[in-house]
């Protein structure tokens, strides 16, 4: 009896330590899926005609071939038009932002007018200021009509504008065109029932919010948009698809019986334009989306080396990339002479003076700060103390990347030297003495034969450090870390950089922008993994290289 | 060994790939630097003018080829500190300095000079399958200070509120601490988070949730709550029908000098252009252009 | 081909043997002899010393500044505000530096941490010295590695978009961003510190006392538990001292999956709750602190508390340590 349960207690123990190194595995597996398969998508998509105007028509990018994108845009337009037609025609009637931007658009013409008439001396500047008073008044009852309700309020205001001396009053300026409006409008209004409209419009802004993401603006608009955001329709398949699901269907909030908490549901948004033009309009685009966006397979290699526009909504990692490496590459530079010299001091010489036990313990010590007080350090030395003390070093309050590197470099230091030491002291004592035996120097012996002798191990160090440093976000945090900026810094004592890293934690957090493009937030977090992944699996392969011919000996 | 070898170089060559094409890029930024006279902003402040600030320099170095600017966007705590440190050209807030910013200002012979490029609303928002459609200024304060923890006490479900507030180096913040707060603290139970749209995402994944965002970042996904029965909007927030609302300013030492890019940057705003920027990000232009 | 020189090995004065043939420097010797080489030699060795200090300067600096920079708060008595209050408003007009609730924040994600890594850990590390086969171990060591090397950047993100969403849907949480969640990230992260140090050290047990448990009839089970573990106990206490280490020094990840409300649950073990760590406070509000005001003092008062934990627990793992190479040294004789 008690040996059968001293067996099964040591299966069961033998099974739980397997079991717990394939956890392990399954949580590393988990971790790092979902993040490269999205980090991916930023790589491998279907991109569709937007994308290709976009690459082609950015100055930042400016790459495609100009002729082909021309005529695919001439396609697609066409697929277009009936939508644009319908929405511009529905719209008409529905959209008074427009007409009220049209409104202030004629106001700001007719005082350009206005003002020039004065310059010209043709008219004086009390009847200018006369007939520019006037004209705002007309134009804020004109928008505020446009605004109403319902028709009573609608038609108050308009009886404003179509007062008889106004027309007389604005003969020959652009303000006639003013009147002219309120008139059309106010022959709509005959036929239209404004209260229905308020609900009408409501939906009509939102679909043609979403078609304007899709699409794009209508052609003749295109050249308006100030953003590059607003400039361009779904620039992936999988965004769009996203955008037709969000405009064909609308999610619904239901109250329950029980007054707890709203259901979710789901509606056909053509039932809510039934007996109308636009109803039309969803049933085009669910049939000729392909046609309207013609998405190819795309390798957009070109992520890891292009900038972005603000926000990551556009572009690739580029800057990222730069960055990290130039801080990685400058904390290394500082930090492998000094690791691998202290090294050979440790070893070297006078094995357990009081010196050198000291040199471990701050090793150790250092090697347990928290990275976030190594940024605290970086930022209270490099930022305050040293600009204000030791001026003559060059050193500014602002964050600049001689510091990050720095910080870095610190923070580094005890990995480095604890490779270099391992790796220098299992160089066989043979080979030093066989450099002694034919007469070469301490020095000598050490730079000949020891040191290429310890080189894999240190190679491993110098290795796992890059990944360290390139992974640490603390300590830049302070230091050198900027949102966005255009450019690299002009010199490495002023301005800071962007890096992986940081960009990682701020994408996954930050702008608006970045919600609508979460394969940018997981290829910068991929980009980071792979990075770090990359120079860890090199260094696994020197030791492993290492270890067999260790091993084969 | 060799293959080791093989690898380490080809490493070694992408590193200086990457490397001299950063070192070139610092060493081309500088060149042109000096050829053309390329003036650099630095631009440091809140999370909810910051958008604006991107959106401002991405139109505006369309136009002025020779700027560079940087926009950093930590909290308007910071842009505050950054500008009396002199470490930035642009210090955008959304509140206005404290008054101990003003005398730490004056010490270090900084006059902060304020620019009030658009006009927000702080909404208040909750899960779109909340039943609460509106809520009195009174009952948020008392959400917020832990003195309500169910929905069922204000007339919704039964579910545990979760409060999402913004951290105290936040515009936004120091907004809703003041008009809805009445500058009483907050419970510590309160969640804080980093910036609107860590505060948007965490409302639109936790149905018990309320938060406060700023107007534009209020879309489909999240429910806006009228507060004292007004809902909020472009209208109702340029009227002051709408109690919590704030004007979102960019601080400048002293007035720009007149034909500098600093001066530039902050009367873009007043243009059309500028307006219709802040409108397409979501605030309330100042004018009615 | 210069003829090797019949000399002995260490630099035993050798009189007279200077400019045999092919050697026109000769081997270093007395000062009398050669005193360029011996100047030489003894600058060589002050500049190595000079280097290798840099990493004692660099430990002495870090502390002189974070104490240089939170000491005005601690002179005007803030050890007691912060270790006895748990009200953390630090802009407000009464500043308030309470930071027990951070204190407590750190305490419960580490806490929990343990709990999950230590067992599993120890487990782990059993397993890659005494189980596995050298073979299956060349798999399985990249593991651990790779776990260890993923930026904490990647965990605070895999806890925010994927943990969150699933804690708050699969098990109804309240909230998806809690201590549970910083406590899970915090485990896997400090797993591979435990399981690489408590490995070393179980197998640093010699094969004797194995063969003499496995003589006496135990199983495998009892060998290890009974025999081996508590041989190598120094060296495991050292491993989960330096993963505790690593679990209250993490920043980037418990900032994001954390949730950050400076509270003490009414009910302390309720791991649902959000909370804020010592690490966190420090990122998130040091931008805004204004130079030298009593915000930015206590910011560092609060990182002079984690270096001064931080190096306790050092102190306290490298005894451990030391006390693990102690018995192997006497066993070898």
């Amino acid at each position: 009896m008690r040996r059968r349960l001293r067996t099964y207690l040591d299966r069961a123990f033998t099974g739980s330590s397997l079991l717990s190194i394939l956890m392990m595995s399954a949580a590393l597996v988990i971790i790092l899926a979902p993040m490269m398969y999205r980090g991916s998508k930023a790589v491998l998509f279907r991109g569709t005609v937007e994308f290709r105007k976009m690459q082609l028509n950015e100055p930042m990018f400016h790459r495609g071939n100009s002729q082909a994108i021309a005529e695919e845009t001439e396609r697609t337009e066409a697929a277009r038009k009936p939508v644009y037609d319908l929405l511009e025609r529905f719209g008409a009637l529905l959209d008074t932002e427009l007409s009220q931007k049209r409104a202030r658009r004629l106001y700001r013409e007719l005082k350009k007018q206005l003002r020039n008439r004065v310059e010209n001396g043709e008219i004086s500047q009390d009847r200018c200021d006369e007939l520019q008073g006037r004209a705002k008044q007309l134009r804020n009852a004109l928008v505020d009509a446009y605004e109403a309700g319902d028709n009573e309020t609608a038609q108050r205001k308009l009886a404003v504008v179509l007062e008889p001396g106004n027309s007389a009053l604005l003969a020959g300026t652009v303000g006639e065109q003013l009147v002219g409006e309120a008139g059309s409008y106010a022959e709509i209004l005959q036929t239209m029932d404004l209260s229905q409209r308020g609900l009408y419009r409501r939906e009509y802004l939102a679909v043609k919010d979403i078609v304007g993401k899709l699409l794009g603006p209508p052609p003749e608009q295109r050249g308006q948009a100030h953003l590059t955001e607003f400039r361009y329709g779904a620039t992936r398949w999988d965004r769009a698809r996203q955008l037709l699901d969000e405009l064909l269907w609308k999610t619904t909030w239901a109250a329950q019986e029980n007054g707890g908490a709203l259901s979710e549901g789901r509606t056909k948004r053509a039932d809510l334009f039934r007996q109308t033009q636009l109803a039309r309009l969803f049933d085009i685009i669910e049939r000729d989306a392909e046609k309207m966006l013609a998405p190819k397979r795309t390798f957009y290699w070109q992520y890891f080396i292009d900038d972005c526009t603000p926000g990551h909504l556009f572009g690739g990692v580029g800057p990222e990339i730069l960055g990290t490496v130039l801080l990685t590459a400058l904390a290394i530079g500082f930090s492998v002479p000094l690791g691998i010299v202290s090294a050979a001091y440790l070893i070297e010489c006078k094995r357990d003076s009081c010196f050198v036990r000291a040199v471990r313990v701050c090793i150790n010590t250092l090697a347990g700060v928290p990275s976030i007080v190594f940024g605290l350090f970086g930022l209270a030395f490099f930022l305050d103390w040293l600009p204000a003390r030791a001026p003559w070093l060059g050193f500014r309050p602002g964050s600049n990347i001689l510091a990050g590197a720095l910080t870095l470099a610190i923070l580094v230091l005890p990995i480095i030297i604890r490779a270099s030491e391992e790796a220098i002291r299992s160089v066989p004592r043979t080979y030093k003495e066989a450099a002694l035996a034919t007469g070469a120097g301490g020095l000598r012996t050490f730079l000949t034969v020891t040191l290429p002798a310890a080189l894999p191990g240190i190679l491993t160090g110098i290795v796992l450090s890059l990944g360290r440093a390139a992974g640490e976000t603390a300590p830049i945090l302070f230091t050198a870390a900027v949102a966005w900026r255009m450019g690299m810094p002009r010199s490495l004592l002023e301005g800071g950089t962007r890096a992986l890293s940081y960009s990682s934690y701020d994408v996954a957090v930050g702008d608006r922008v970045a919600m609508d493009a979460p394969h940018n937030q997981y290829g910068m977090v991929m980009t980071l993994v792979l990075l770090v992944l990359l120079l860890n699996m090199f260094a696994i392969v020197i030791r492993s290289r290492v270890a067999r011919k260790l091993r084969g000996q | 060994m060799h293959r080791v070898r093989q690898i380490a170089a080809l490493a070694a060559l992408i590193g200086v790939f990457y490397g001299s094409h950063g070192f070139a890029a610092v060493e081309k930024a500088k060149a042109t630097a000096e050829k053309a006279k390329v003036t650099k902003l630095q631009i440091e402040g809140s999370t909810t003018v910051g958008p604006i600030a991107e959106a401002f320099s991405e139109a505006f170095m369309r136009v002025h080829k020779d700027a560079r600017i940087t926009v950093k966007k930590t909290g308007s705590g910071d842009g505050a500190a950054a500008l009396i440190d002199g470490r930035c050209d642009i210090a955008t807030m959304s509140r206005f300095m404290k008054a101990k910013e003003f005398k730490k200002a004056v010490e270090k012979e900084i006059m902060p000079v304020a620019h009030v490029v658009a006009m927000d609303g702080v909404c208040v928002i909750v899960h779109p399958s909340n039943p609460i459609g509106m809520l009195t200024t009174e009952q948020v304060r008392k959400i917020y200070k832990g003195e309500l923890t169910n929905w069922s006490q204000v007339g919704g479900a039964d579910r545990a509120i979760v409060a999402i507030s913004r951290d105290t180096s936040s515009g936004t913040f120091e907004t809703f601490h003041k008009l809805v707060m009445n500058k009483e603290k907050m419970a510590s139970a309160v969640e804080t988070v980093g910036s609107n749209p860590q505060a948007h995402a965490r409302v639109k994944t936790t149905p018990g949730a309320i938060g406060y965002v700023g107007l534009g970042f209020v879309d489909r996904d999240v429910k806006a709550l009228k507060v004292d029965g007004v809902t909020p909007s472009r209208k109702t927030i340029r009227s002051g029908q709408y109690p919590v609302a704030r004007p979102l300013f960019m601080f400048t030492n002293g007035y720009p000098k007149l034909g500098s890019m600093t001066h530039a940057f902050v009367t873009f705003h007043l243009s059309e252009k500028g307006q219709e920027i802040v409108e397409a990000k979501g605030f309330v232009p100042v004018t009615e252009y | 081909m210069q003829p090797a020189r019949a000399s002995t090995l260490s630099a035993e004065p050798v009189a007279g043997n200077s400019a045999a043939a092919g050697f026109d420097r000769p081997l270093l010797l007395t000062p009398g002899r050669d005193l360029a080489g011996f100047v030489g030699r003894l600058v060589g060795k002050a500049v190595l010393a000079g280097v290798a200090s840099v990493s004692i300067l660099a430990v002495l600096l870090i502390f002189a500044f974070i104490t240089y920079r939170a000491w005005p708060f601690f002179a005007e008595g803030g050890l007691v505000e912060m270790l006895g209050s748990s009200q953390w408003y630090p802009t407000h007009d009464q500043a308030e530096f309470g930071a027990l609730s951070m204190f407590y924040g750190s305490g419960i994600v580490t806490l929990g941490a343990m709990v999950v890594a230590v067992p599993l850990g120890l487990l782990a590390a059993v397993c890659l010295s005494d189980v596995m086969s050298f073979g299956i171990r060349q798999y399985a060591k990249p593991v651990i590695e790779i776990l260890a090397a993923i930026p904490s950047v990647a965990y605070g993100f895999f806890a925010v978009l994927v943990v969150a969403p699933w804690l708050q849907q699969r098990w109804g949480m309240d909230t998806g961003t809690n201590a549970l969640n910083a406590a899970g990230v915090l485990a896997i992260m400090a797993l591979p510190t435990i399981i690489s140090i408590s490995e070393d050290a179980i197998s640093a047990v010699g094969r004797d006392l194995r063969e003499g448990a496995y003589a006496l009839g135990s199983t495998r089970a009892e060998t290890m538990v009974k025999v081996v573990i508590p041989a190598a106990h120094s060296g495991i206490v050292a491993g989960i001292v330096l993963g505790i280490m690593r679990a209250v020094g993490e920043t980037m990840a418990v900032w994001m999956a954390s949730g950050m409300s400076a509270q003490i649950p009414s009910r302390w073990w309720d791991l649902g709750q959000s909370v804020r760590t010592l690490t966190a406070t420090i990122a998130q509000e040091m931008g805004e602190a204004p130079k030298g005001g009593s915000h930015r003092q206590a910011l560092f008062a609060l990182g002079f508390t984690l270096l001064a934990i931080t190096f306790c627990l050092n102190m306290v793992s490298e005894y451990f340590l030391a006390r693990a190479k102690r018995p192997a040294k006497a066993k070898s004789k």
